[in-house]
C-alpha cells in the first residue's frame, strides 16, 4: 500500500484515486450549495455520494464474506439517514468525501457487530475507499427501512408515503395534509430521526 | 423502500444547515460550566483566604493557566472529534506543552531546593484534597461535554472522551484555583496532572456507552 503511494503512476489505482479527487473538487461547491439552503444541490450530492459509498460497501462486505447486494443497499440506507442527520457536524473547510466515507465506515463496522460478525478485518487505512468504484445501480434493500416506517406515527406515515410515492412536492403533501409546508419539513425530519434509531436499536437481531 | 426514495424524502425535507453550532456550542457550554463549577467552588469551599493579595502571584496564575491551557486544546479536539473524517486526535499533544513546562519548573525549583524540603514542596499541605477536588469539580463541565457529544456524530467515543475529561478536569483546575492554599510548583506539577490523567481516563471508558449514534 506504501508503495502504491510512492509510486502510484506505476499501478492502475492511480486513475481510480485521482478520480477520488475529482469527486471531491466536484462535490465540495455543490455540497456548500446545499448546506446553504440549495435542495437541488442536495439531491445532486446525495445521488453522487451513494453511488460512491455503494461501490465502497458493496467491497467491504463482499471482504468481510458478504456479498448479497441487499444487505450492501441497507447499510447504505442507513448512512444515508446518518449523513442526513449528521450534516452540522461537516466542517466546511474539510474535504467531504472524506466525512461521507467516514461515517459510511462507522456505521458499516456497527452494523457487522450487530449482526455477529466482528470487523477485525476490515482495512482501517483511508486507501480502502480510494480504490472502491462507483455504484450507480441500486439494488432493493431488505425489509429494514420499512419495519422502520412501520414504527413511525400514521400521520408522519401518510405524508411521507405522498412524497415518496406519489412524487408530491412537500408544498402539495403539506397542502393534502393539512398542514404548512414548514410544519411538514419538520415532520417528515423527525419521522427521518425516528426511523434512523430504529435501525440503530435493532439490537443484536439477525439483520 | 428504494434508496432513490429515501433521498428524496432527505431532499424534501432538507433545509439550510448551520455547520458551525456545534463549534460555538462547544465553547459556550465550557465557558457556561466553568461559571457554574467556579460559583459551586466558592460556595462550598470559599475563596481562599488570602485570595485578594494572593491572585496576581505567579503560582496561582500558573494553576489557572495551566487548567486553561490544557482545556482550550482539549476542547477544541473533543470539538473536532465530533466531526466524521476529522483525524485531529494527535493535537491533544499540545497539552503536554504546558504540562512539561510546568514539570520542567517543578523539577528546577527541587533542584534548588534542600532534599529535606522535597516532600514537602510536593505533598503541600492539601494534595489529597486537590486530588478529589478536581475530578468532583469536573463533573458539570463533564456532563455537559456529554450532553453535547450526543449531539455530534463522533466515530471514536474514545478519543470523544480522552477529551472531554482533559478539558473538564482542566475548567476544575481553573475554577479550583480559587480555592487552593497549596503554591508550590512541585505540588502543582504533580496533582493536578494525576487528577487530570484520572478524569480523562474515566472519559474514555465512559463516553464510548452514551455516544453511540
Amino acid at each position: 500500500m506504501r508503495r502504491n503511494k510512492r509510486f502510484p503512476s506505476r499501478h492502475p489505482e492511480k486513475r481510480i484515486a485521482l478520480s477520488l479527487a475529482k469527486l471531491e473538487t466536484q462535490l465540495r461547491p455543490v455540497f456548500l450549495a446545499a448546506l446553504a439552503g440549495d435542495a437541488a444541490a442536495y439531491r445532486l450530492f446525495l445521488d453522487a455520494i451513494s453511488a460512491r459509498l455503494r461501490g465502497y460497501l458493496r467491497q467491504m462486505l463482499a471482504r468481510a464474506g458478504r456479498s448479497e447486494a441487499s444487505e450492501a443497499e441497507d447499510v447504505l440506507q442507513e448512512t444515508l439517514l446518518a449523513l442526513h442527520l449528521s450534516r452540522h457536524t461537516y466542517d466546511p473547510a474539510s474535504p467531504v468525501t472524506a466525512w461521507a466515507h467516514a461515517i459510511a465506515r462507522y456505521k458499516l463496522v456497527d452494523h457487522l457487530r450487530r449482526s455477529g460478525r466482528h470487523a477485525g478485518n476490515l482495512p482501517i487505512d483511508d486507501e480502502a475507499y480510494q480504490l472502491a468504484a462507483p455504484e450507480s445501480g441500486g439494488s432493493d434493500a431488505r425489509l429494514d427501512l420499512e419495519r422502520a416506517m412501520q414504527a413511525l406515527p400514521e400521520r408522519t406515515r401518510r405524508l411521507i408515503d405522498r412524497v415518496k410515492l406519489q412524487g408530491a412536492s412537500v408544498a402539495e403533501a403539506a397542502n393534502a395534509a393539512g398542514m404548512t409546508e414548514t410544519a411538514a419539513k419538520v415532520a417528515i425530519h423527525r419521522g427521518l430521526q425516528a426511523m434512523a434509531k430504529f435501525l440503530s436499536k435493532r439490537g443484536k437481531r439477525p439483520a | 423502500m428504494q434508496t432513490d426514495d429515501l433521498i428524496s424524502l432527505m431532499t424534501a425535507s432538507h433545509q439550510k444547515v448551520d455547520t458551525g453550532g456545534l463549534r460555538r456550542a462547544t465553547w459556550l457550554a465550557a465557558l457556561a460550566a466553568l461559571a457554574v463549577t467556579a460559583g459551586l467552588v466558592l460556595v462550598t469551599l470559599g475563596a481562599r483566604h488570602d485570595f485578594a493579595s494572593a491572585w496576581m502571584t505567579l503560582p496561582v496564575l500558573a494553576k489557572a493557566a495551566l487548567g486553561a491551557s490544557v482545556a482550550v486544546v482539549a476542547l477544541g479536539v473533543f470539538q473536532s472529534s465530533l466531526r466524521p473524517g476529522l483525524k485531529r486526535g494527535h493535537l491533544l499533544w499540545l497539552a503536554a506543552v504546558p504540562l512539561a513546562l510546568v514539570v520542567g519548573w517543578a523539577l528546577a525549583t527541587l533542584a534548588q531546593a534542600p532534599a529535606g524540603q522535597w516532600s514537602a514542596l510536593v505533598f503541600g499541605r492539601y494534595w489529597l484534597a486537590c486530588l478529589i477536588a478536581v475530578p468532583l469539580y469536573a463533573i458539570c463541565p463533564f456532563v455537559a461535554l456529554l450532553v453535547l457529544a450526543r449531539r455530534g456524530a463522533p466515530v471514536d467515543g474514545r478519543l470523544t472522551g480522552f477529551s472531554a475529561g482533559i478539558a473538564s478536569a482542566g475548567l476544575a483546575t481553573v475554577a479550583y484555583s480559587l480555592h487552593c492554599p497549596d503554591d508550590a510548583v512541585p505540588f502543582l506539577a504533580s496533582w493536578y496532572p494525576l487528577a487530570m490523567a484520572a478524569v480523562a481516563g474515566f472519559g474514555a471508558l465512559v463516553f464510548p456507552r452514551f455516544v453511540r449514534w
